[in-house]
């Protein structure tokens, strides 16, 4: 990049905003990055404003007192969810703490490049753009796959499958911004994985008592897909006491739910590509989000493309800020004159 | 794990992207889309197909104005019947006379004959490559065409009474060809092609509904053109498309057909939206009516060029009651004529 085209004005903060279905991650040029846990809570009621002291709470806080808040996760399947305006005004709270968190000094305009999922049907890119226009001065919207790749230098000849909690994301790079036929969403993702293990809790331990978000834990916590030699106990209350369960199998079994489709989207997405190129693309394909780090998740996949031909699949070494960091790169490459008309 | 490429090389290939980033932000907020619509309508390799269509349509139409709408068989005897049933109010088209014919009136054929719709075919517009209209929120047709489909497919599947199939179900480019092809093999009973419209010049909402026949309004045939684009036949199957022009029962079925999806589509989206518009019951070339043997219609359910429209059409409810006025105008064409659904049509005006 020349020297001249890169933004160094000081009044400017240049972020990058990874808007996620479970996390959303913030990097800016002033060198912050956080996250939060896309979760917003406002109090029910007068009440429960005076029990958590704030009118509106986000992630882990928002979880935690989820008995006194309405709680949202505007972002189920990667988009905005249907209801709109209540799910809008989420992910305009969530935007605004991110870049609260980001610290921008006084009177300092903000460069925002979003990465969204890579196809959107229900609400598009517009909504986020609305959602988020507020609490910037110039945005831009990217694929969050694309992101990844623009951040790693991943931009030929490569193949980044973004596994979120809404969605999976494929994305071929090929030297140039990526096209709809070179991009691929399916729901097969984090979400799929709980609702699944979620189930096969039920089924085997019909007296426990648990709920969504504790299923998600376990799968945070434990996530594995071929085997693994350590035992995966947890504490679920049956009849109010705690009970150590054993849930190795429904673990393997919810995360192995996923790979068929990963596996045989990955193909498609490697057929669809120049087959000069496939064997390039075939070993450079990389994983990132939250899934990616679902152990043994990389080894699967390699193993599973084998007899399609040698293979090499890699994880992103920080999937949390892998989109954030892209994102931000985008923001500070991007000519000046680009930004005025946004 | 990163590309190996020149820093040469690189450079440019970033600022490509990076340009690529801009324009494609400035599409998501209305800038530049008259380029692409220009694009869609006036591509050269579009247009062999449309222009044979539109000679097509004139034959058509000199033909079907000396004899409208007739059965074969008064078409060899020489001097014709007057033609004597109007259509009904809420359709803008011309006569009918085949009810003449059999002798009952507003009966399907289906009925008559005592054949069952087993079969309906749903064939969601475009797919694949091919993205159909694009709003300028950048909604595609294809996405929105393929969800109603499948609500509609779930909603007839529901009732118990229908065997219902799809030309797509997911995101892929299918010719027209295919299409025709994929009905006549499953052997369908009833086919209902859905579309959503675009009109550039005008951001209303509308909603209008298509069988094959002649048309000479030049904004049919615009339409005709952009949806016959991927039709994949080649001129040599032109005698046999002419051939089926004699299919006129086909015809008068789809007709009616189309007139049951219009009104209940319309009726029904007017009492939630009053900024609609109804574009009526038209004749138009349409490849993908032609080459299927059963009654067929296609469904300009919406119009993307309408923001607000367009909003409502991500919204899941929306699409849903689309789906629903759908079956309510395939139900009322299969039972026109039933005592017991005439009776209760009645009393529920």
């Amino acid at each position: 990049m020349k020297q001249g085209d890169k933004q160094t004005d000081e009044n400017k903060l240049f972020v990058g905003i990874d808007l996620g279905t479970s996390r959303s991650s913030i990097s800016a040029s002033n060198n912050t990055r956080e996250w939060t846990e896309s979760y917003v809570g406002w109090p029910k009621d007068f009440i429960a404003q005076q029990v958590v002291g704030k009118s509106v709470l986000f992630g882990a806080e928002a979880l935690a007192n989820r008995l006194s808040l309405d709680l949202c996760r505007p972002l189920e399947h990667g988009v905005i969810k249907e209801g709109i305006s209540r799910n809008e005004e989420a992910v305009k709270d969530i935007i605004k703490h991110l870049i609260e968190l980001a610290k921008p000094a006084e009177g300092q305009k903000i460069h925002a490049v979003v990465g969204v999922p890579a196809d959107t049907l229900k609400v598009n890119k517009l909504a986020i753009r609305r959602a988020v226009a507020e609490a910037v001065d110039s945005l831009m919207v990217v694929t969050e796959p694309f992101a990844v790749a623009y951040g790693l230098n991943l931009l030929n000849n490569s193949l980044v499958i973004d596994i979120g909690a809404g969605t999976t994301d494929f994305c071929i790079m090929h030297g140039t911004i990526p096209t709809e036929d070179d991009q691929k969403t399916i729901l097969t993702a984090g979400d799929y994985v709980d609702d699944q293990l979620f189930s096969y809790l039920i089924e085997k331990y019909p007296n426990a008592r648990f709920n969504k978000n504790m299923v998600r834990q376990f799968k945070e916590e434990f996530s594995f897909v071929r085997d693994t030699a350590e035992e995966v106990f947890v504490e679920i209350p049956v009849d109010g006491k705690m009970v150590q369960h054993d849930i190795k199998n429904e673990i393997k079994r919810a995360c192995e739910s996923i790979m068929p489709a990963l596996t045989e989207t990955t193909i498609e997405m490697i057929a669809r590509f120049d087959p000069e190129f496939q064997i390039k693309i075939k070993n450079n394909i990389v994983l990132a989000g939250g899934g990616s780090l679902i152990r043994g998740i990389r080894e699967y996949l390699q193993d599973a493309l084998k007899e399609y031909g040698q293979c090499k699949v890699t994880s992103v070494e920080d999937p949390l800020f892998a989109g954030s960091d892209g994102a931000l790169k985008l923001a500070k490459d991007m000519p000046a004159k680009y930004w005025d008309p946004l | 794990m990163a590309s190996h490429i020149p820093r040469k090389k690189e450079y440019r290939i970033r600022q490509n992207m990076l340009r690529g980033v801009y324009e494609d932000n400035l599409k998501i907020i209305g800038k530049g889309r008259e380029a692409i619509y220009k694009h869609r309508y006036y591509l050269p390799k579009r247009l062999l197909l449309p222009v044979l269509l539109s000679f097509l349509v004139i034959i058509l139409q000199s033909s079907f104005v000396s004899a409208p709408y007739l059965p074969e068989k008064y078409l060899a005897q020489g001097p014709r019947p007057k033609p004597v049933l109007a259509m009904n109010a809420d359709n803008s088209d011309g006569p009918s006379n085949y009810k003449e014919f059999i002798g009952t009136t507003g009966m399907p054929m289906s009925r008559i004959f005592g054949l069952g719709v087993r079969t309906i075919m749903i064939d969601p517009g475009h797919g694949g490559s091919d993205s159909g209209t694009t709003g300028q929120n950048g909604t595609k047709e294809k996405e929105i065409a393929l969800d109603i489909a499948k609500r509609l497919r779930d909603r007839l599947k529901k009732s118990g009474n229908f065997n219902v199939l799809m030309t797509r179900e997911q995101d892929v480019t299918i010719p027209l060809n295919r299409r025709v092809e994929m009905a006549r093999l499953s052997r369908a009973d009833l086919f209902i092609s859905i579309h959503l419209n675009y009109l550039p010049s005008r951001p209303i909402n509308m909603i209008e509904t298509y069988y094959f026949g002649p048309s000479s309004d030049p904004k049919v045939l615009k339409l005709a053109e952009a949806e016959n684009a991927d039709s994949s036949y080649g001129t040599s199957d032109f005698k046999d498309i002419i051939e089926k022009i004699g299919q006129t029962m086909k015809l008068q079925e789809s007709r009616e057909f189309a007139i049951s999806i219009q009104k209940k589509l319309f009726v029904n989206t007017r009492k939630e939206n009053g900024n609609v518009f109804n574009f009526g019951v038209k004749r138009a070339p349409f490849v993908v009516l032609l080459g299927v043997d059963v009654p067929a219609v296609l469904a300009e359910v919406s119009c993307l060029s309408n923001k607000e429209e367009e909003i409502q059409l991500n919204t899941e409810q929306h699409r849903d009651h689309i789906a629903r006025f759908l079956e309510l105008g395939i139900l009322d064409y299969l039972n026109k004529g039933d005592v017991t659904y005439e009776a209760r049509r009645q009393t529920d005006r």
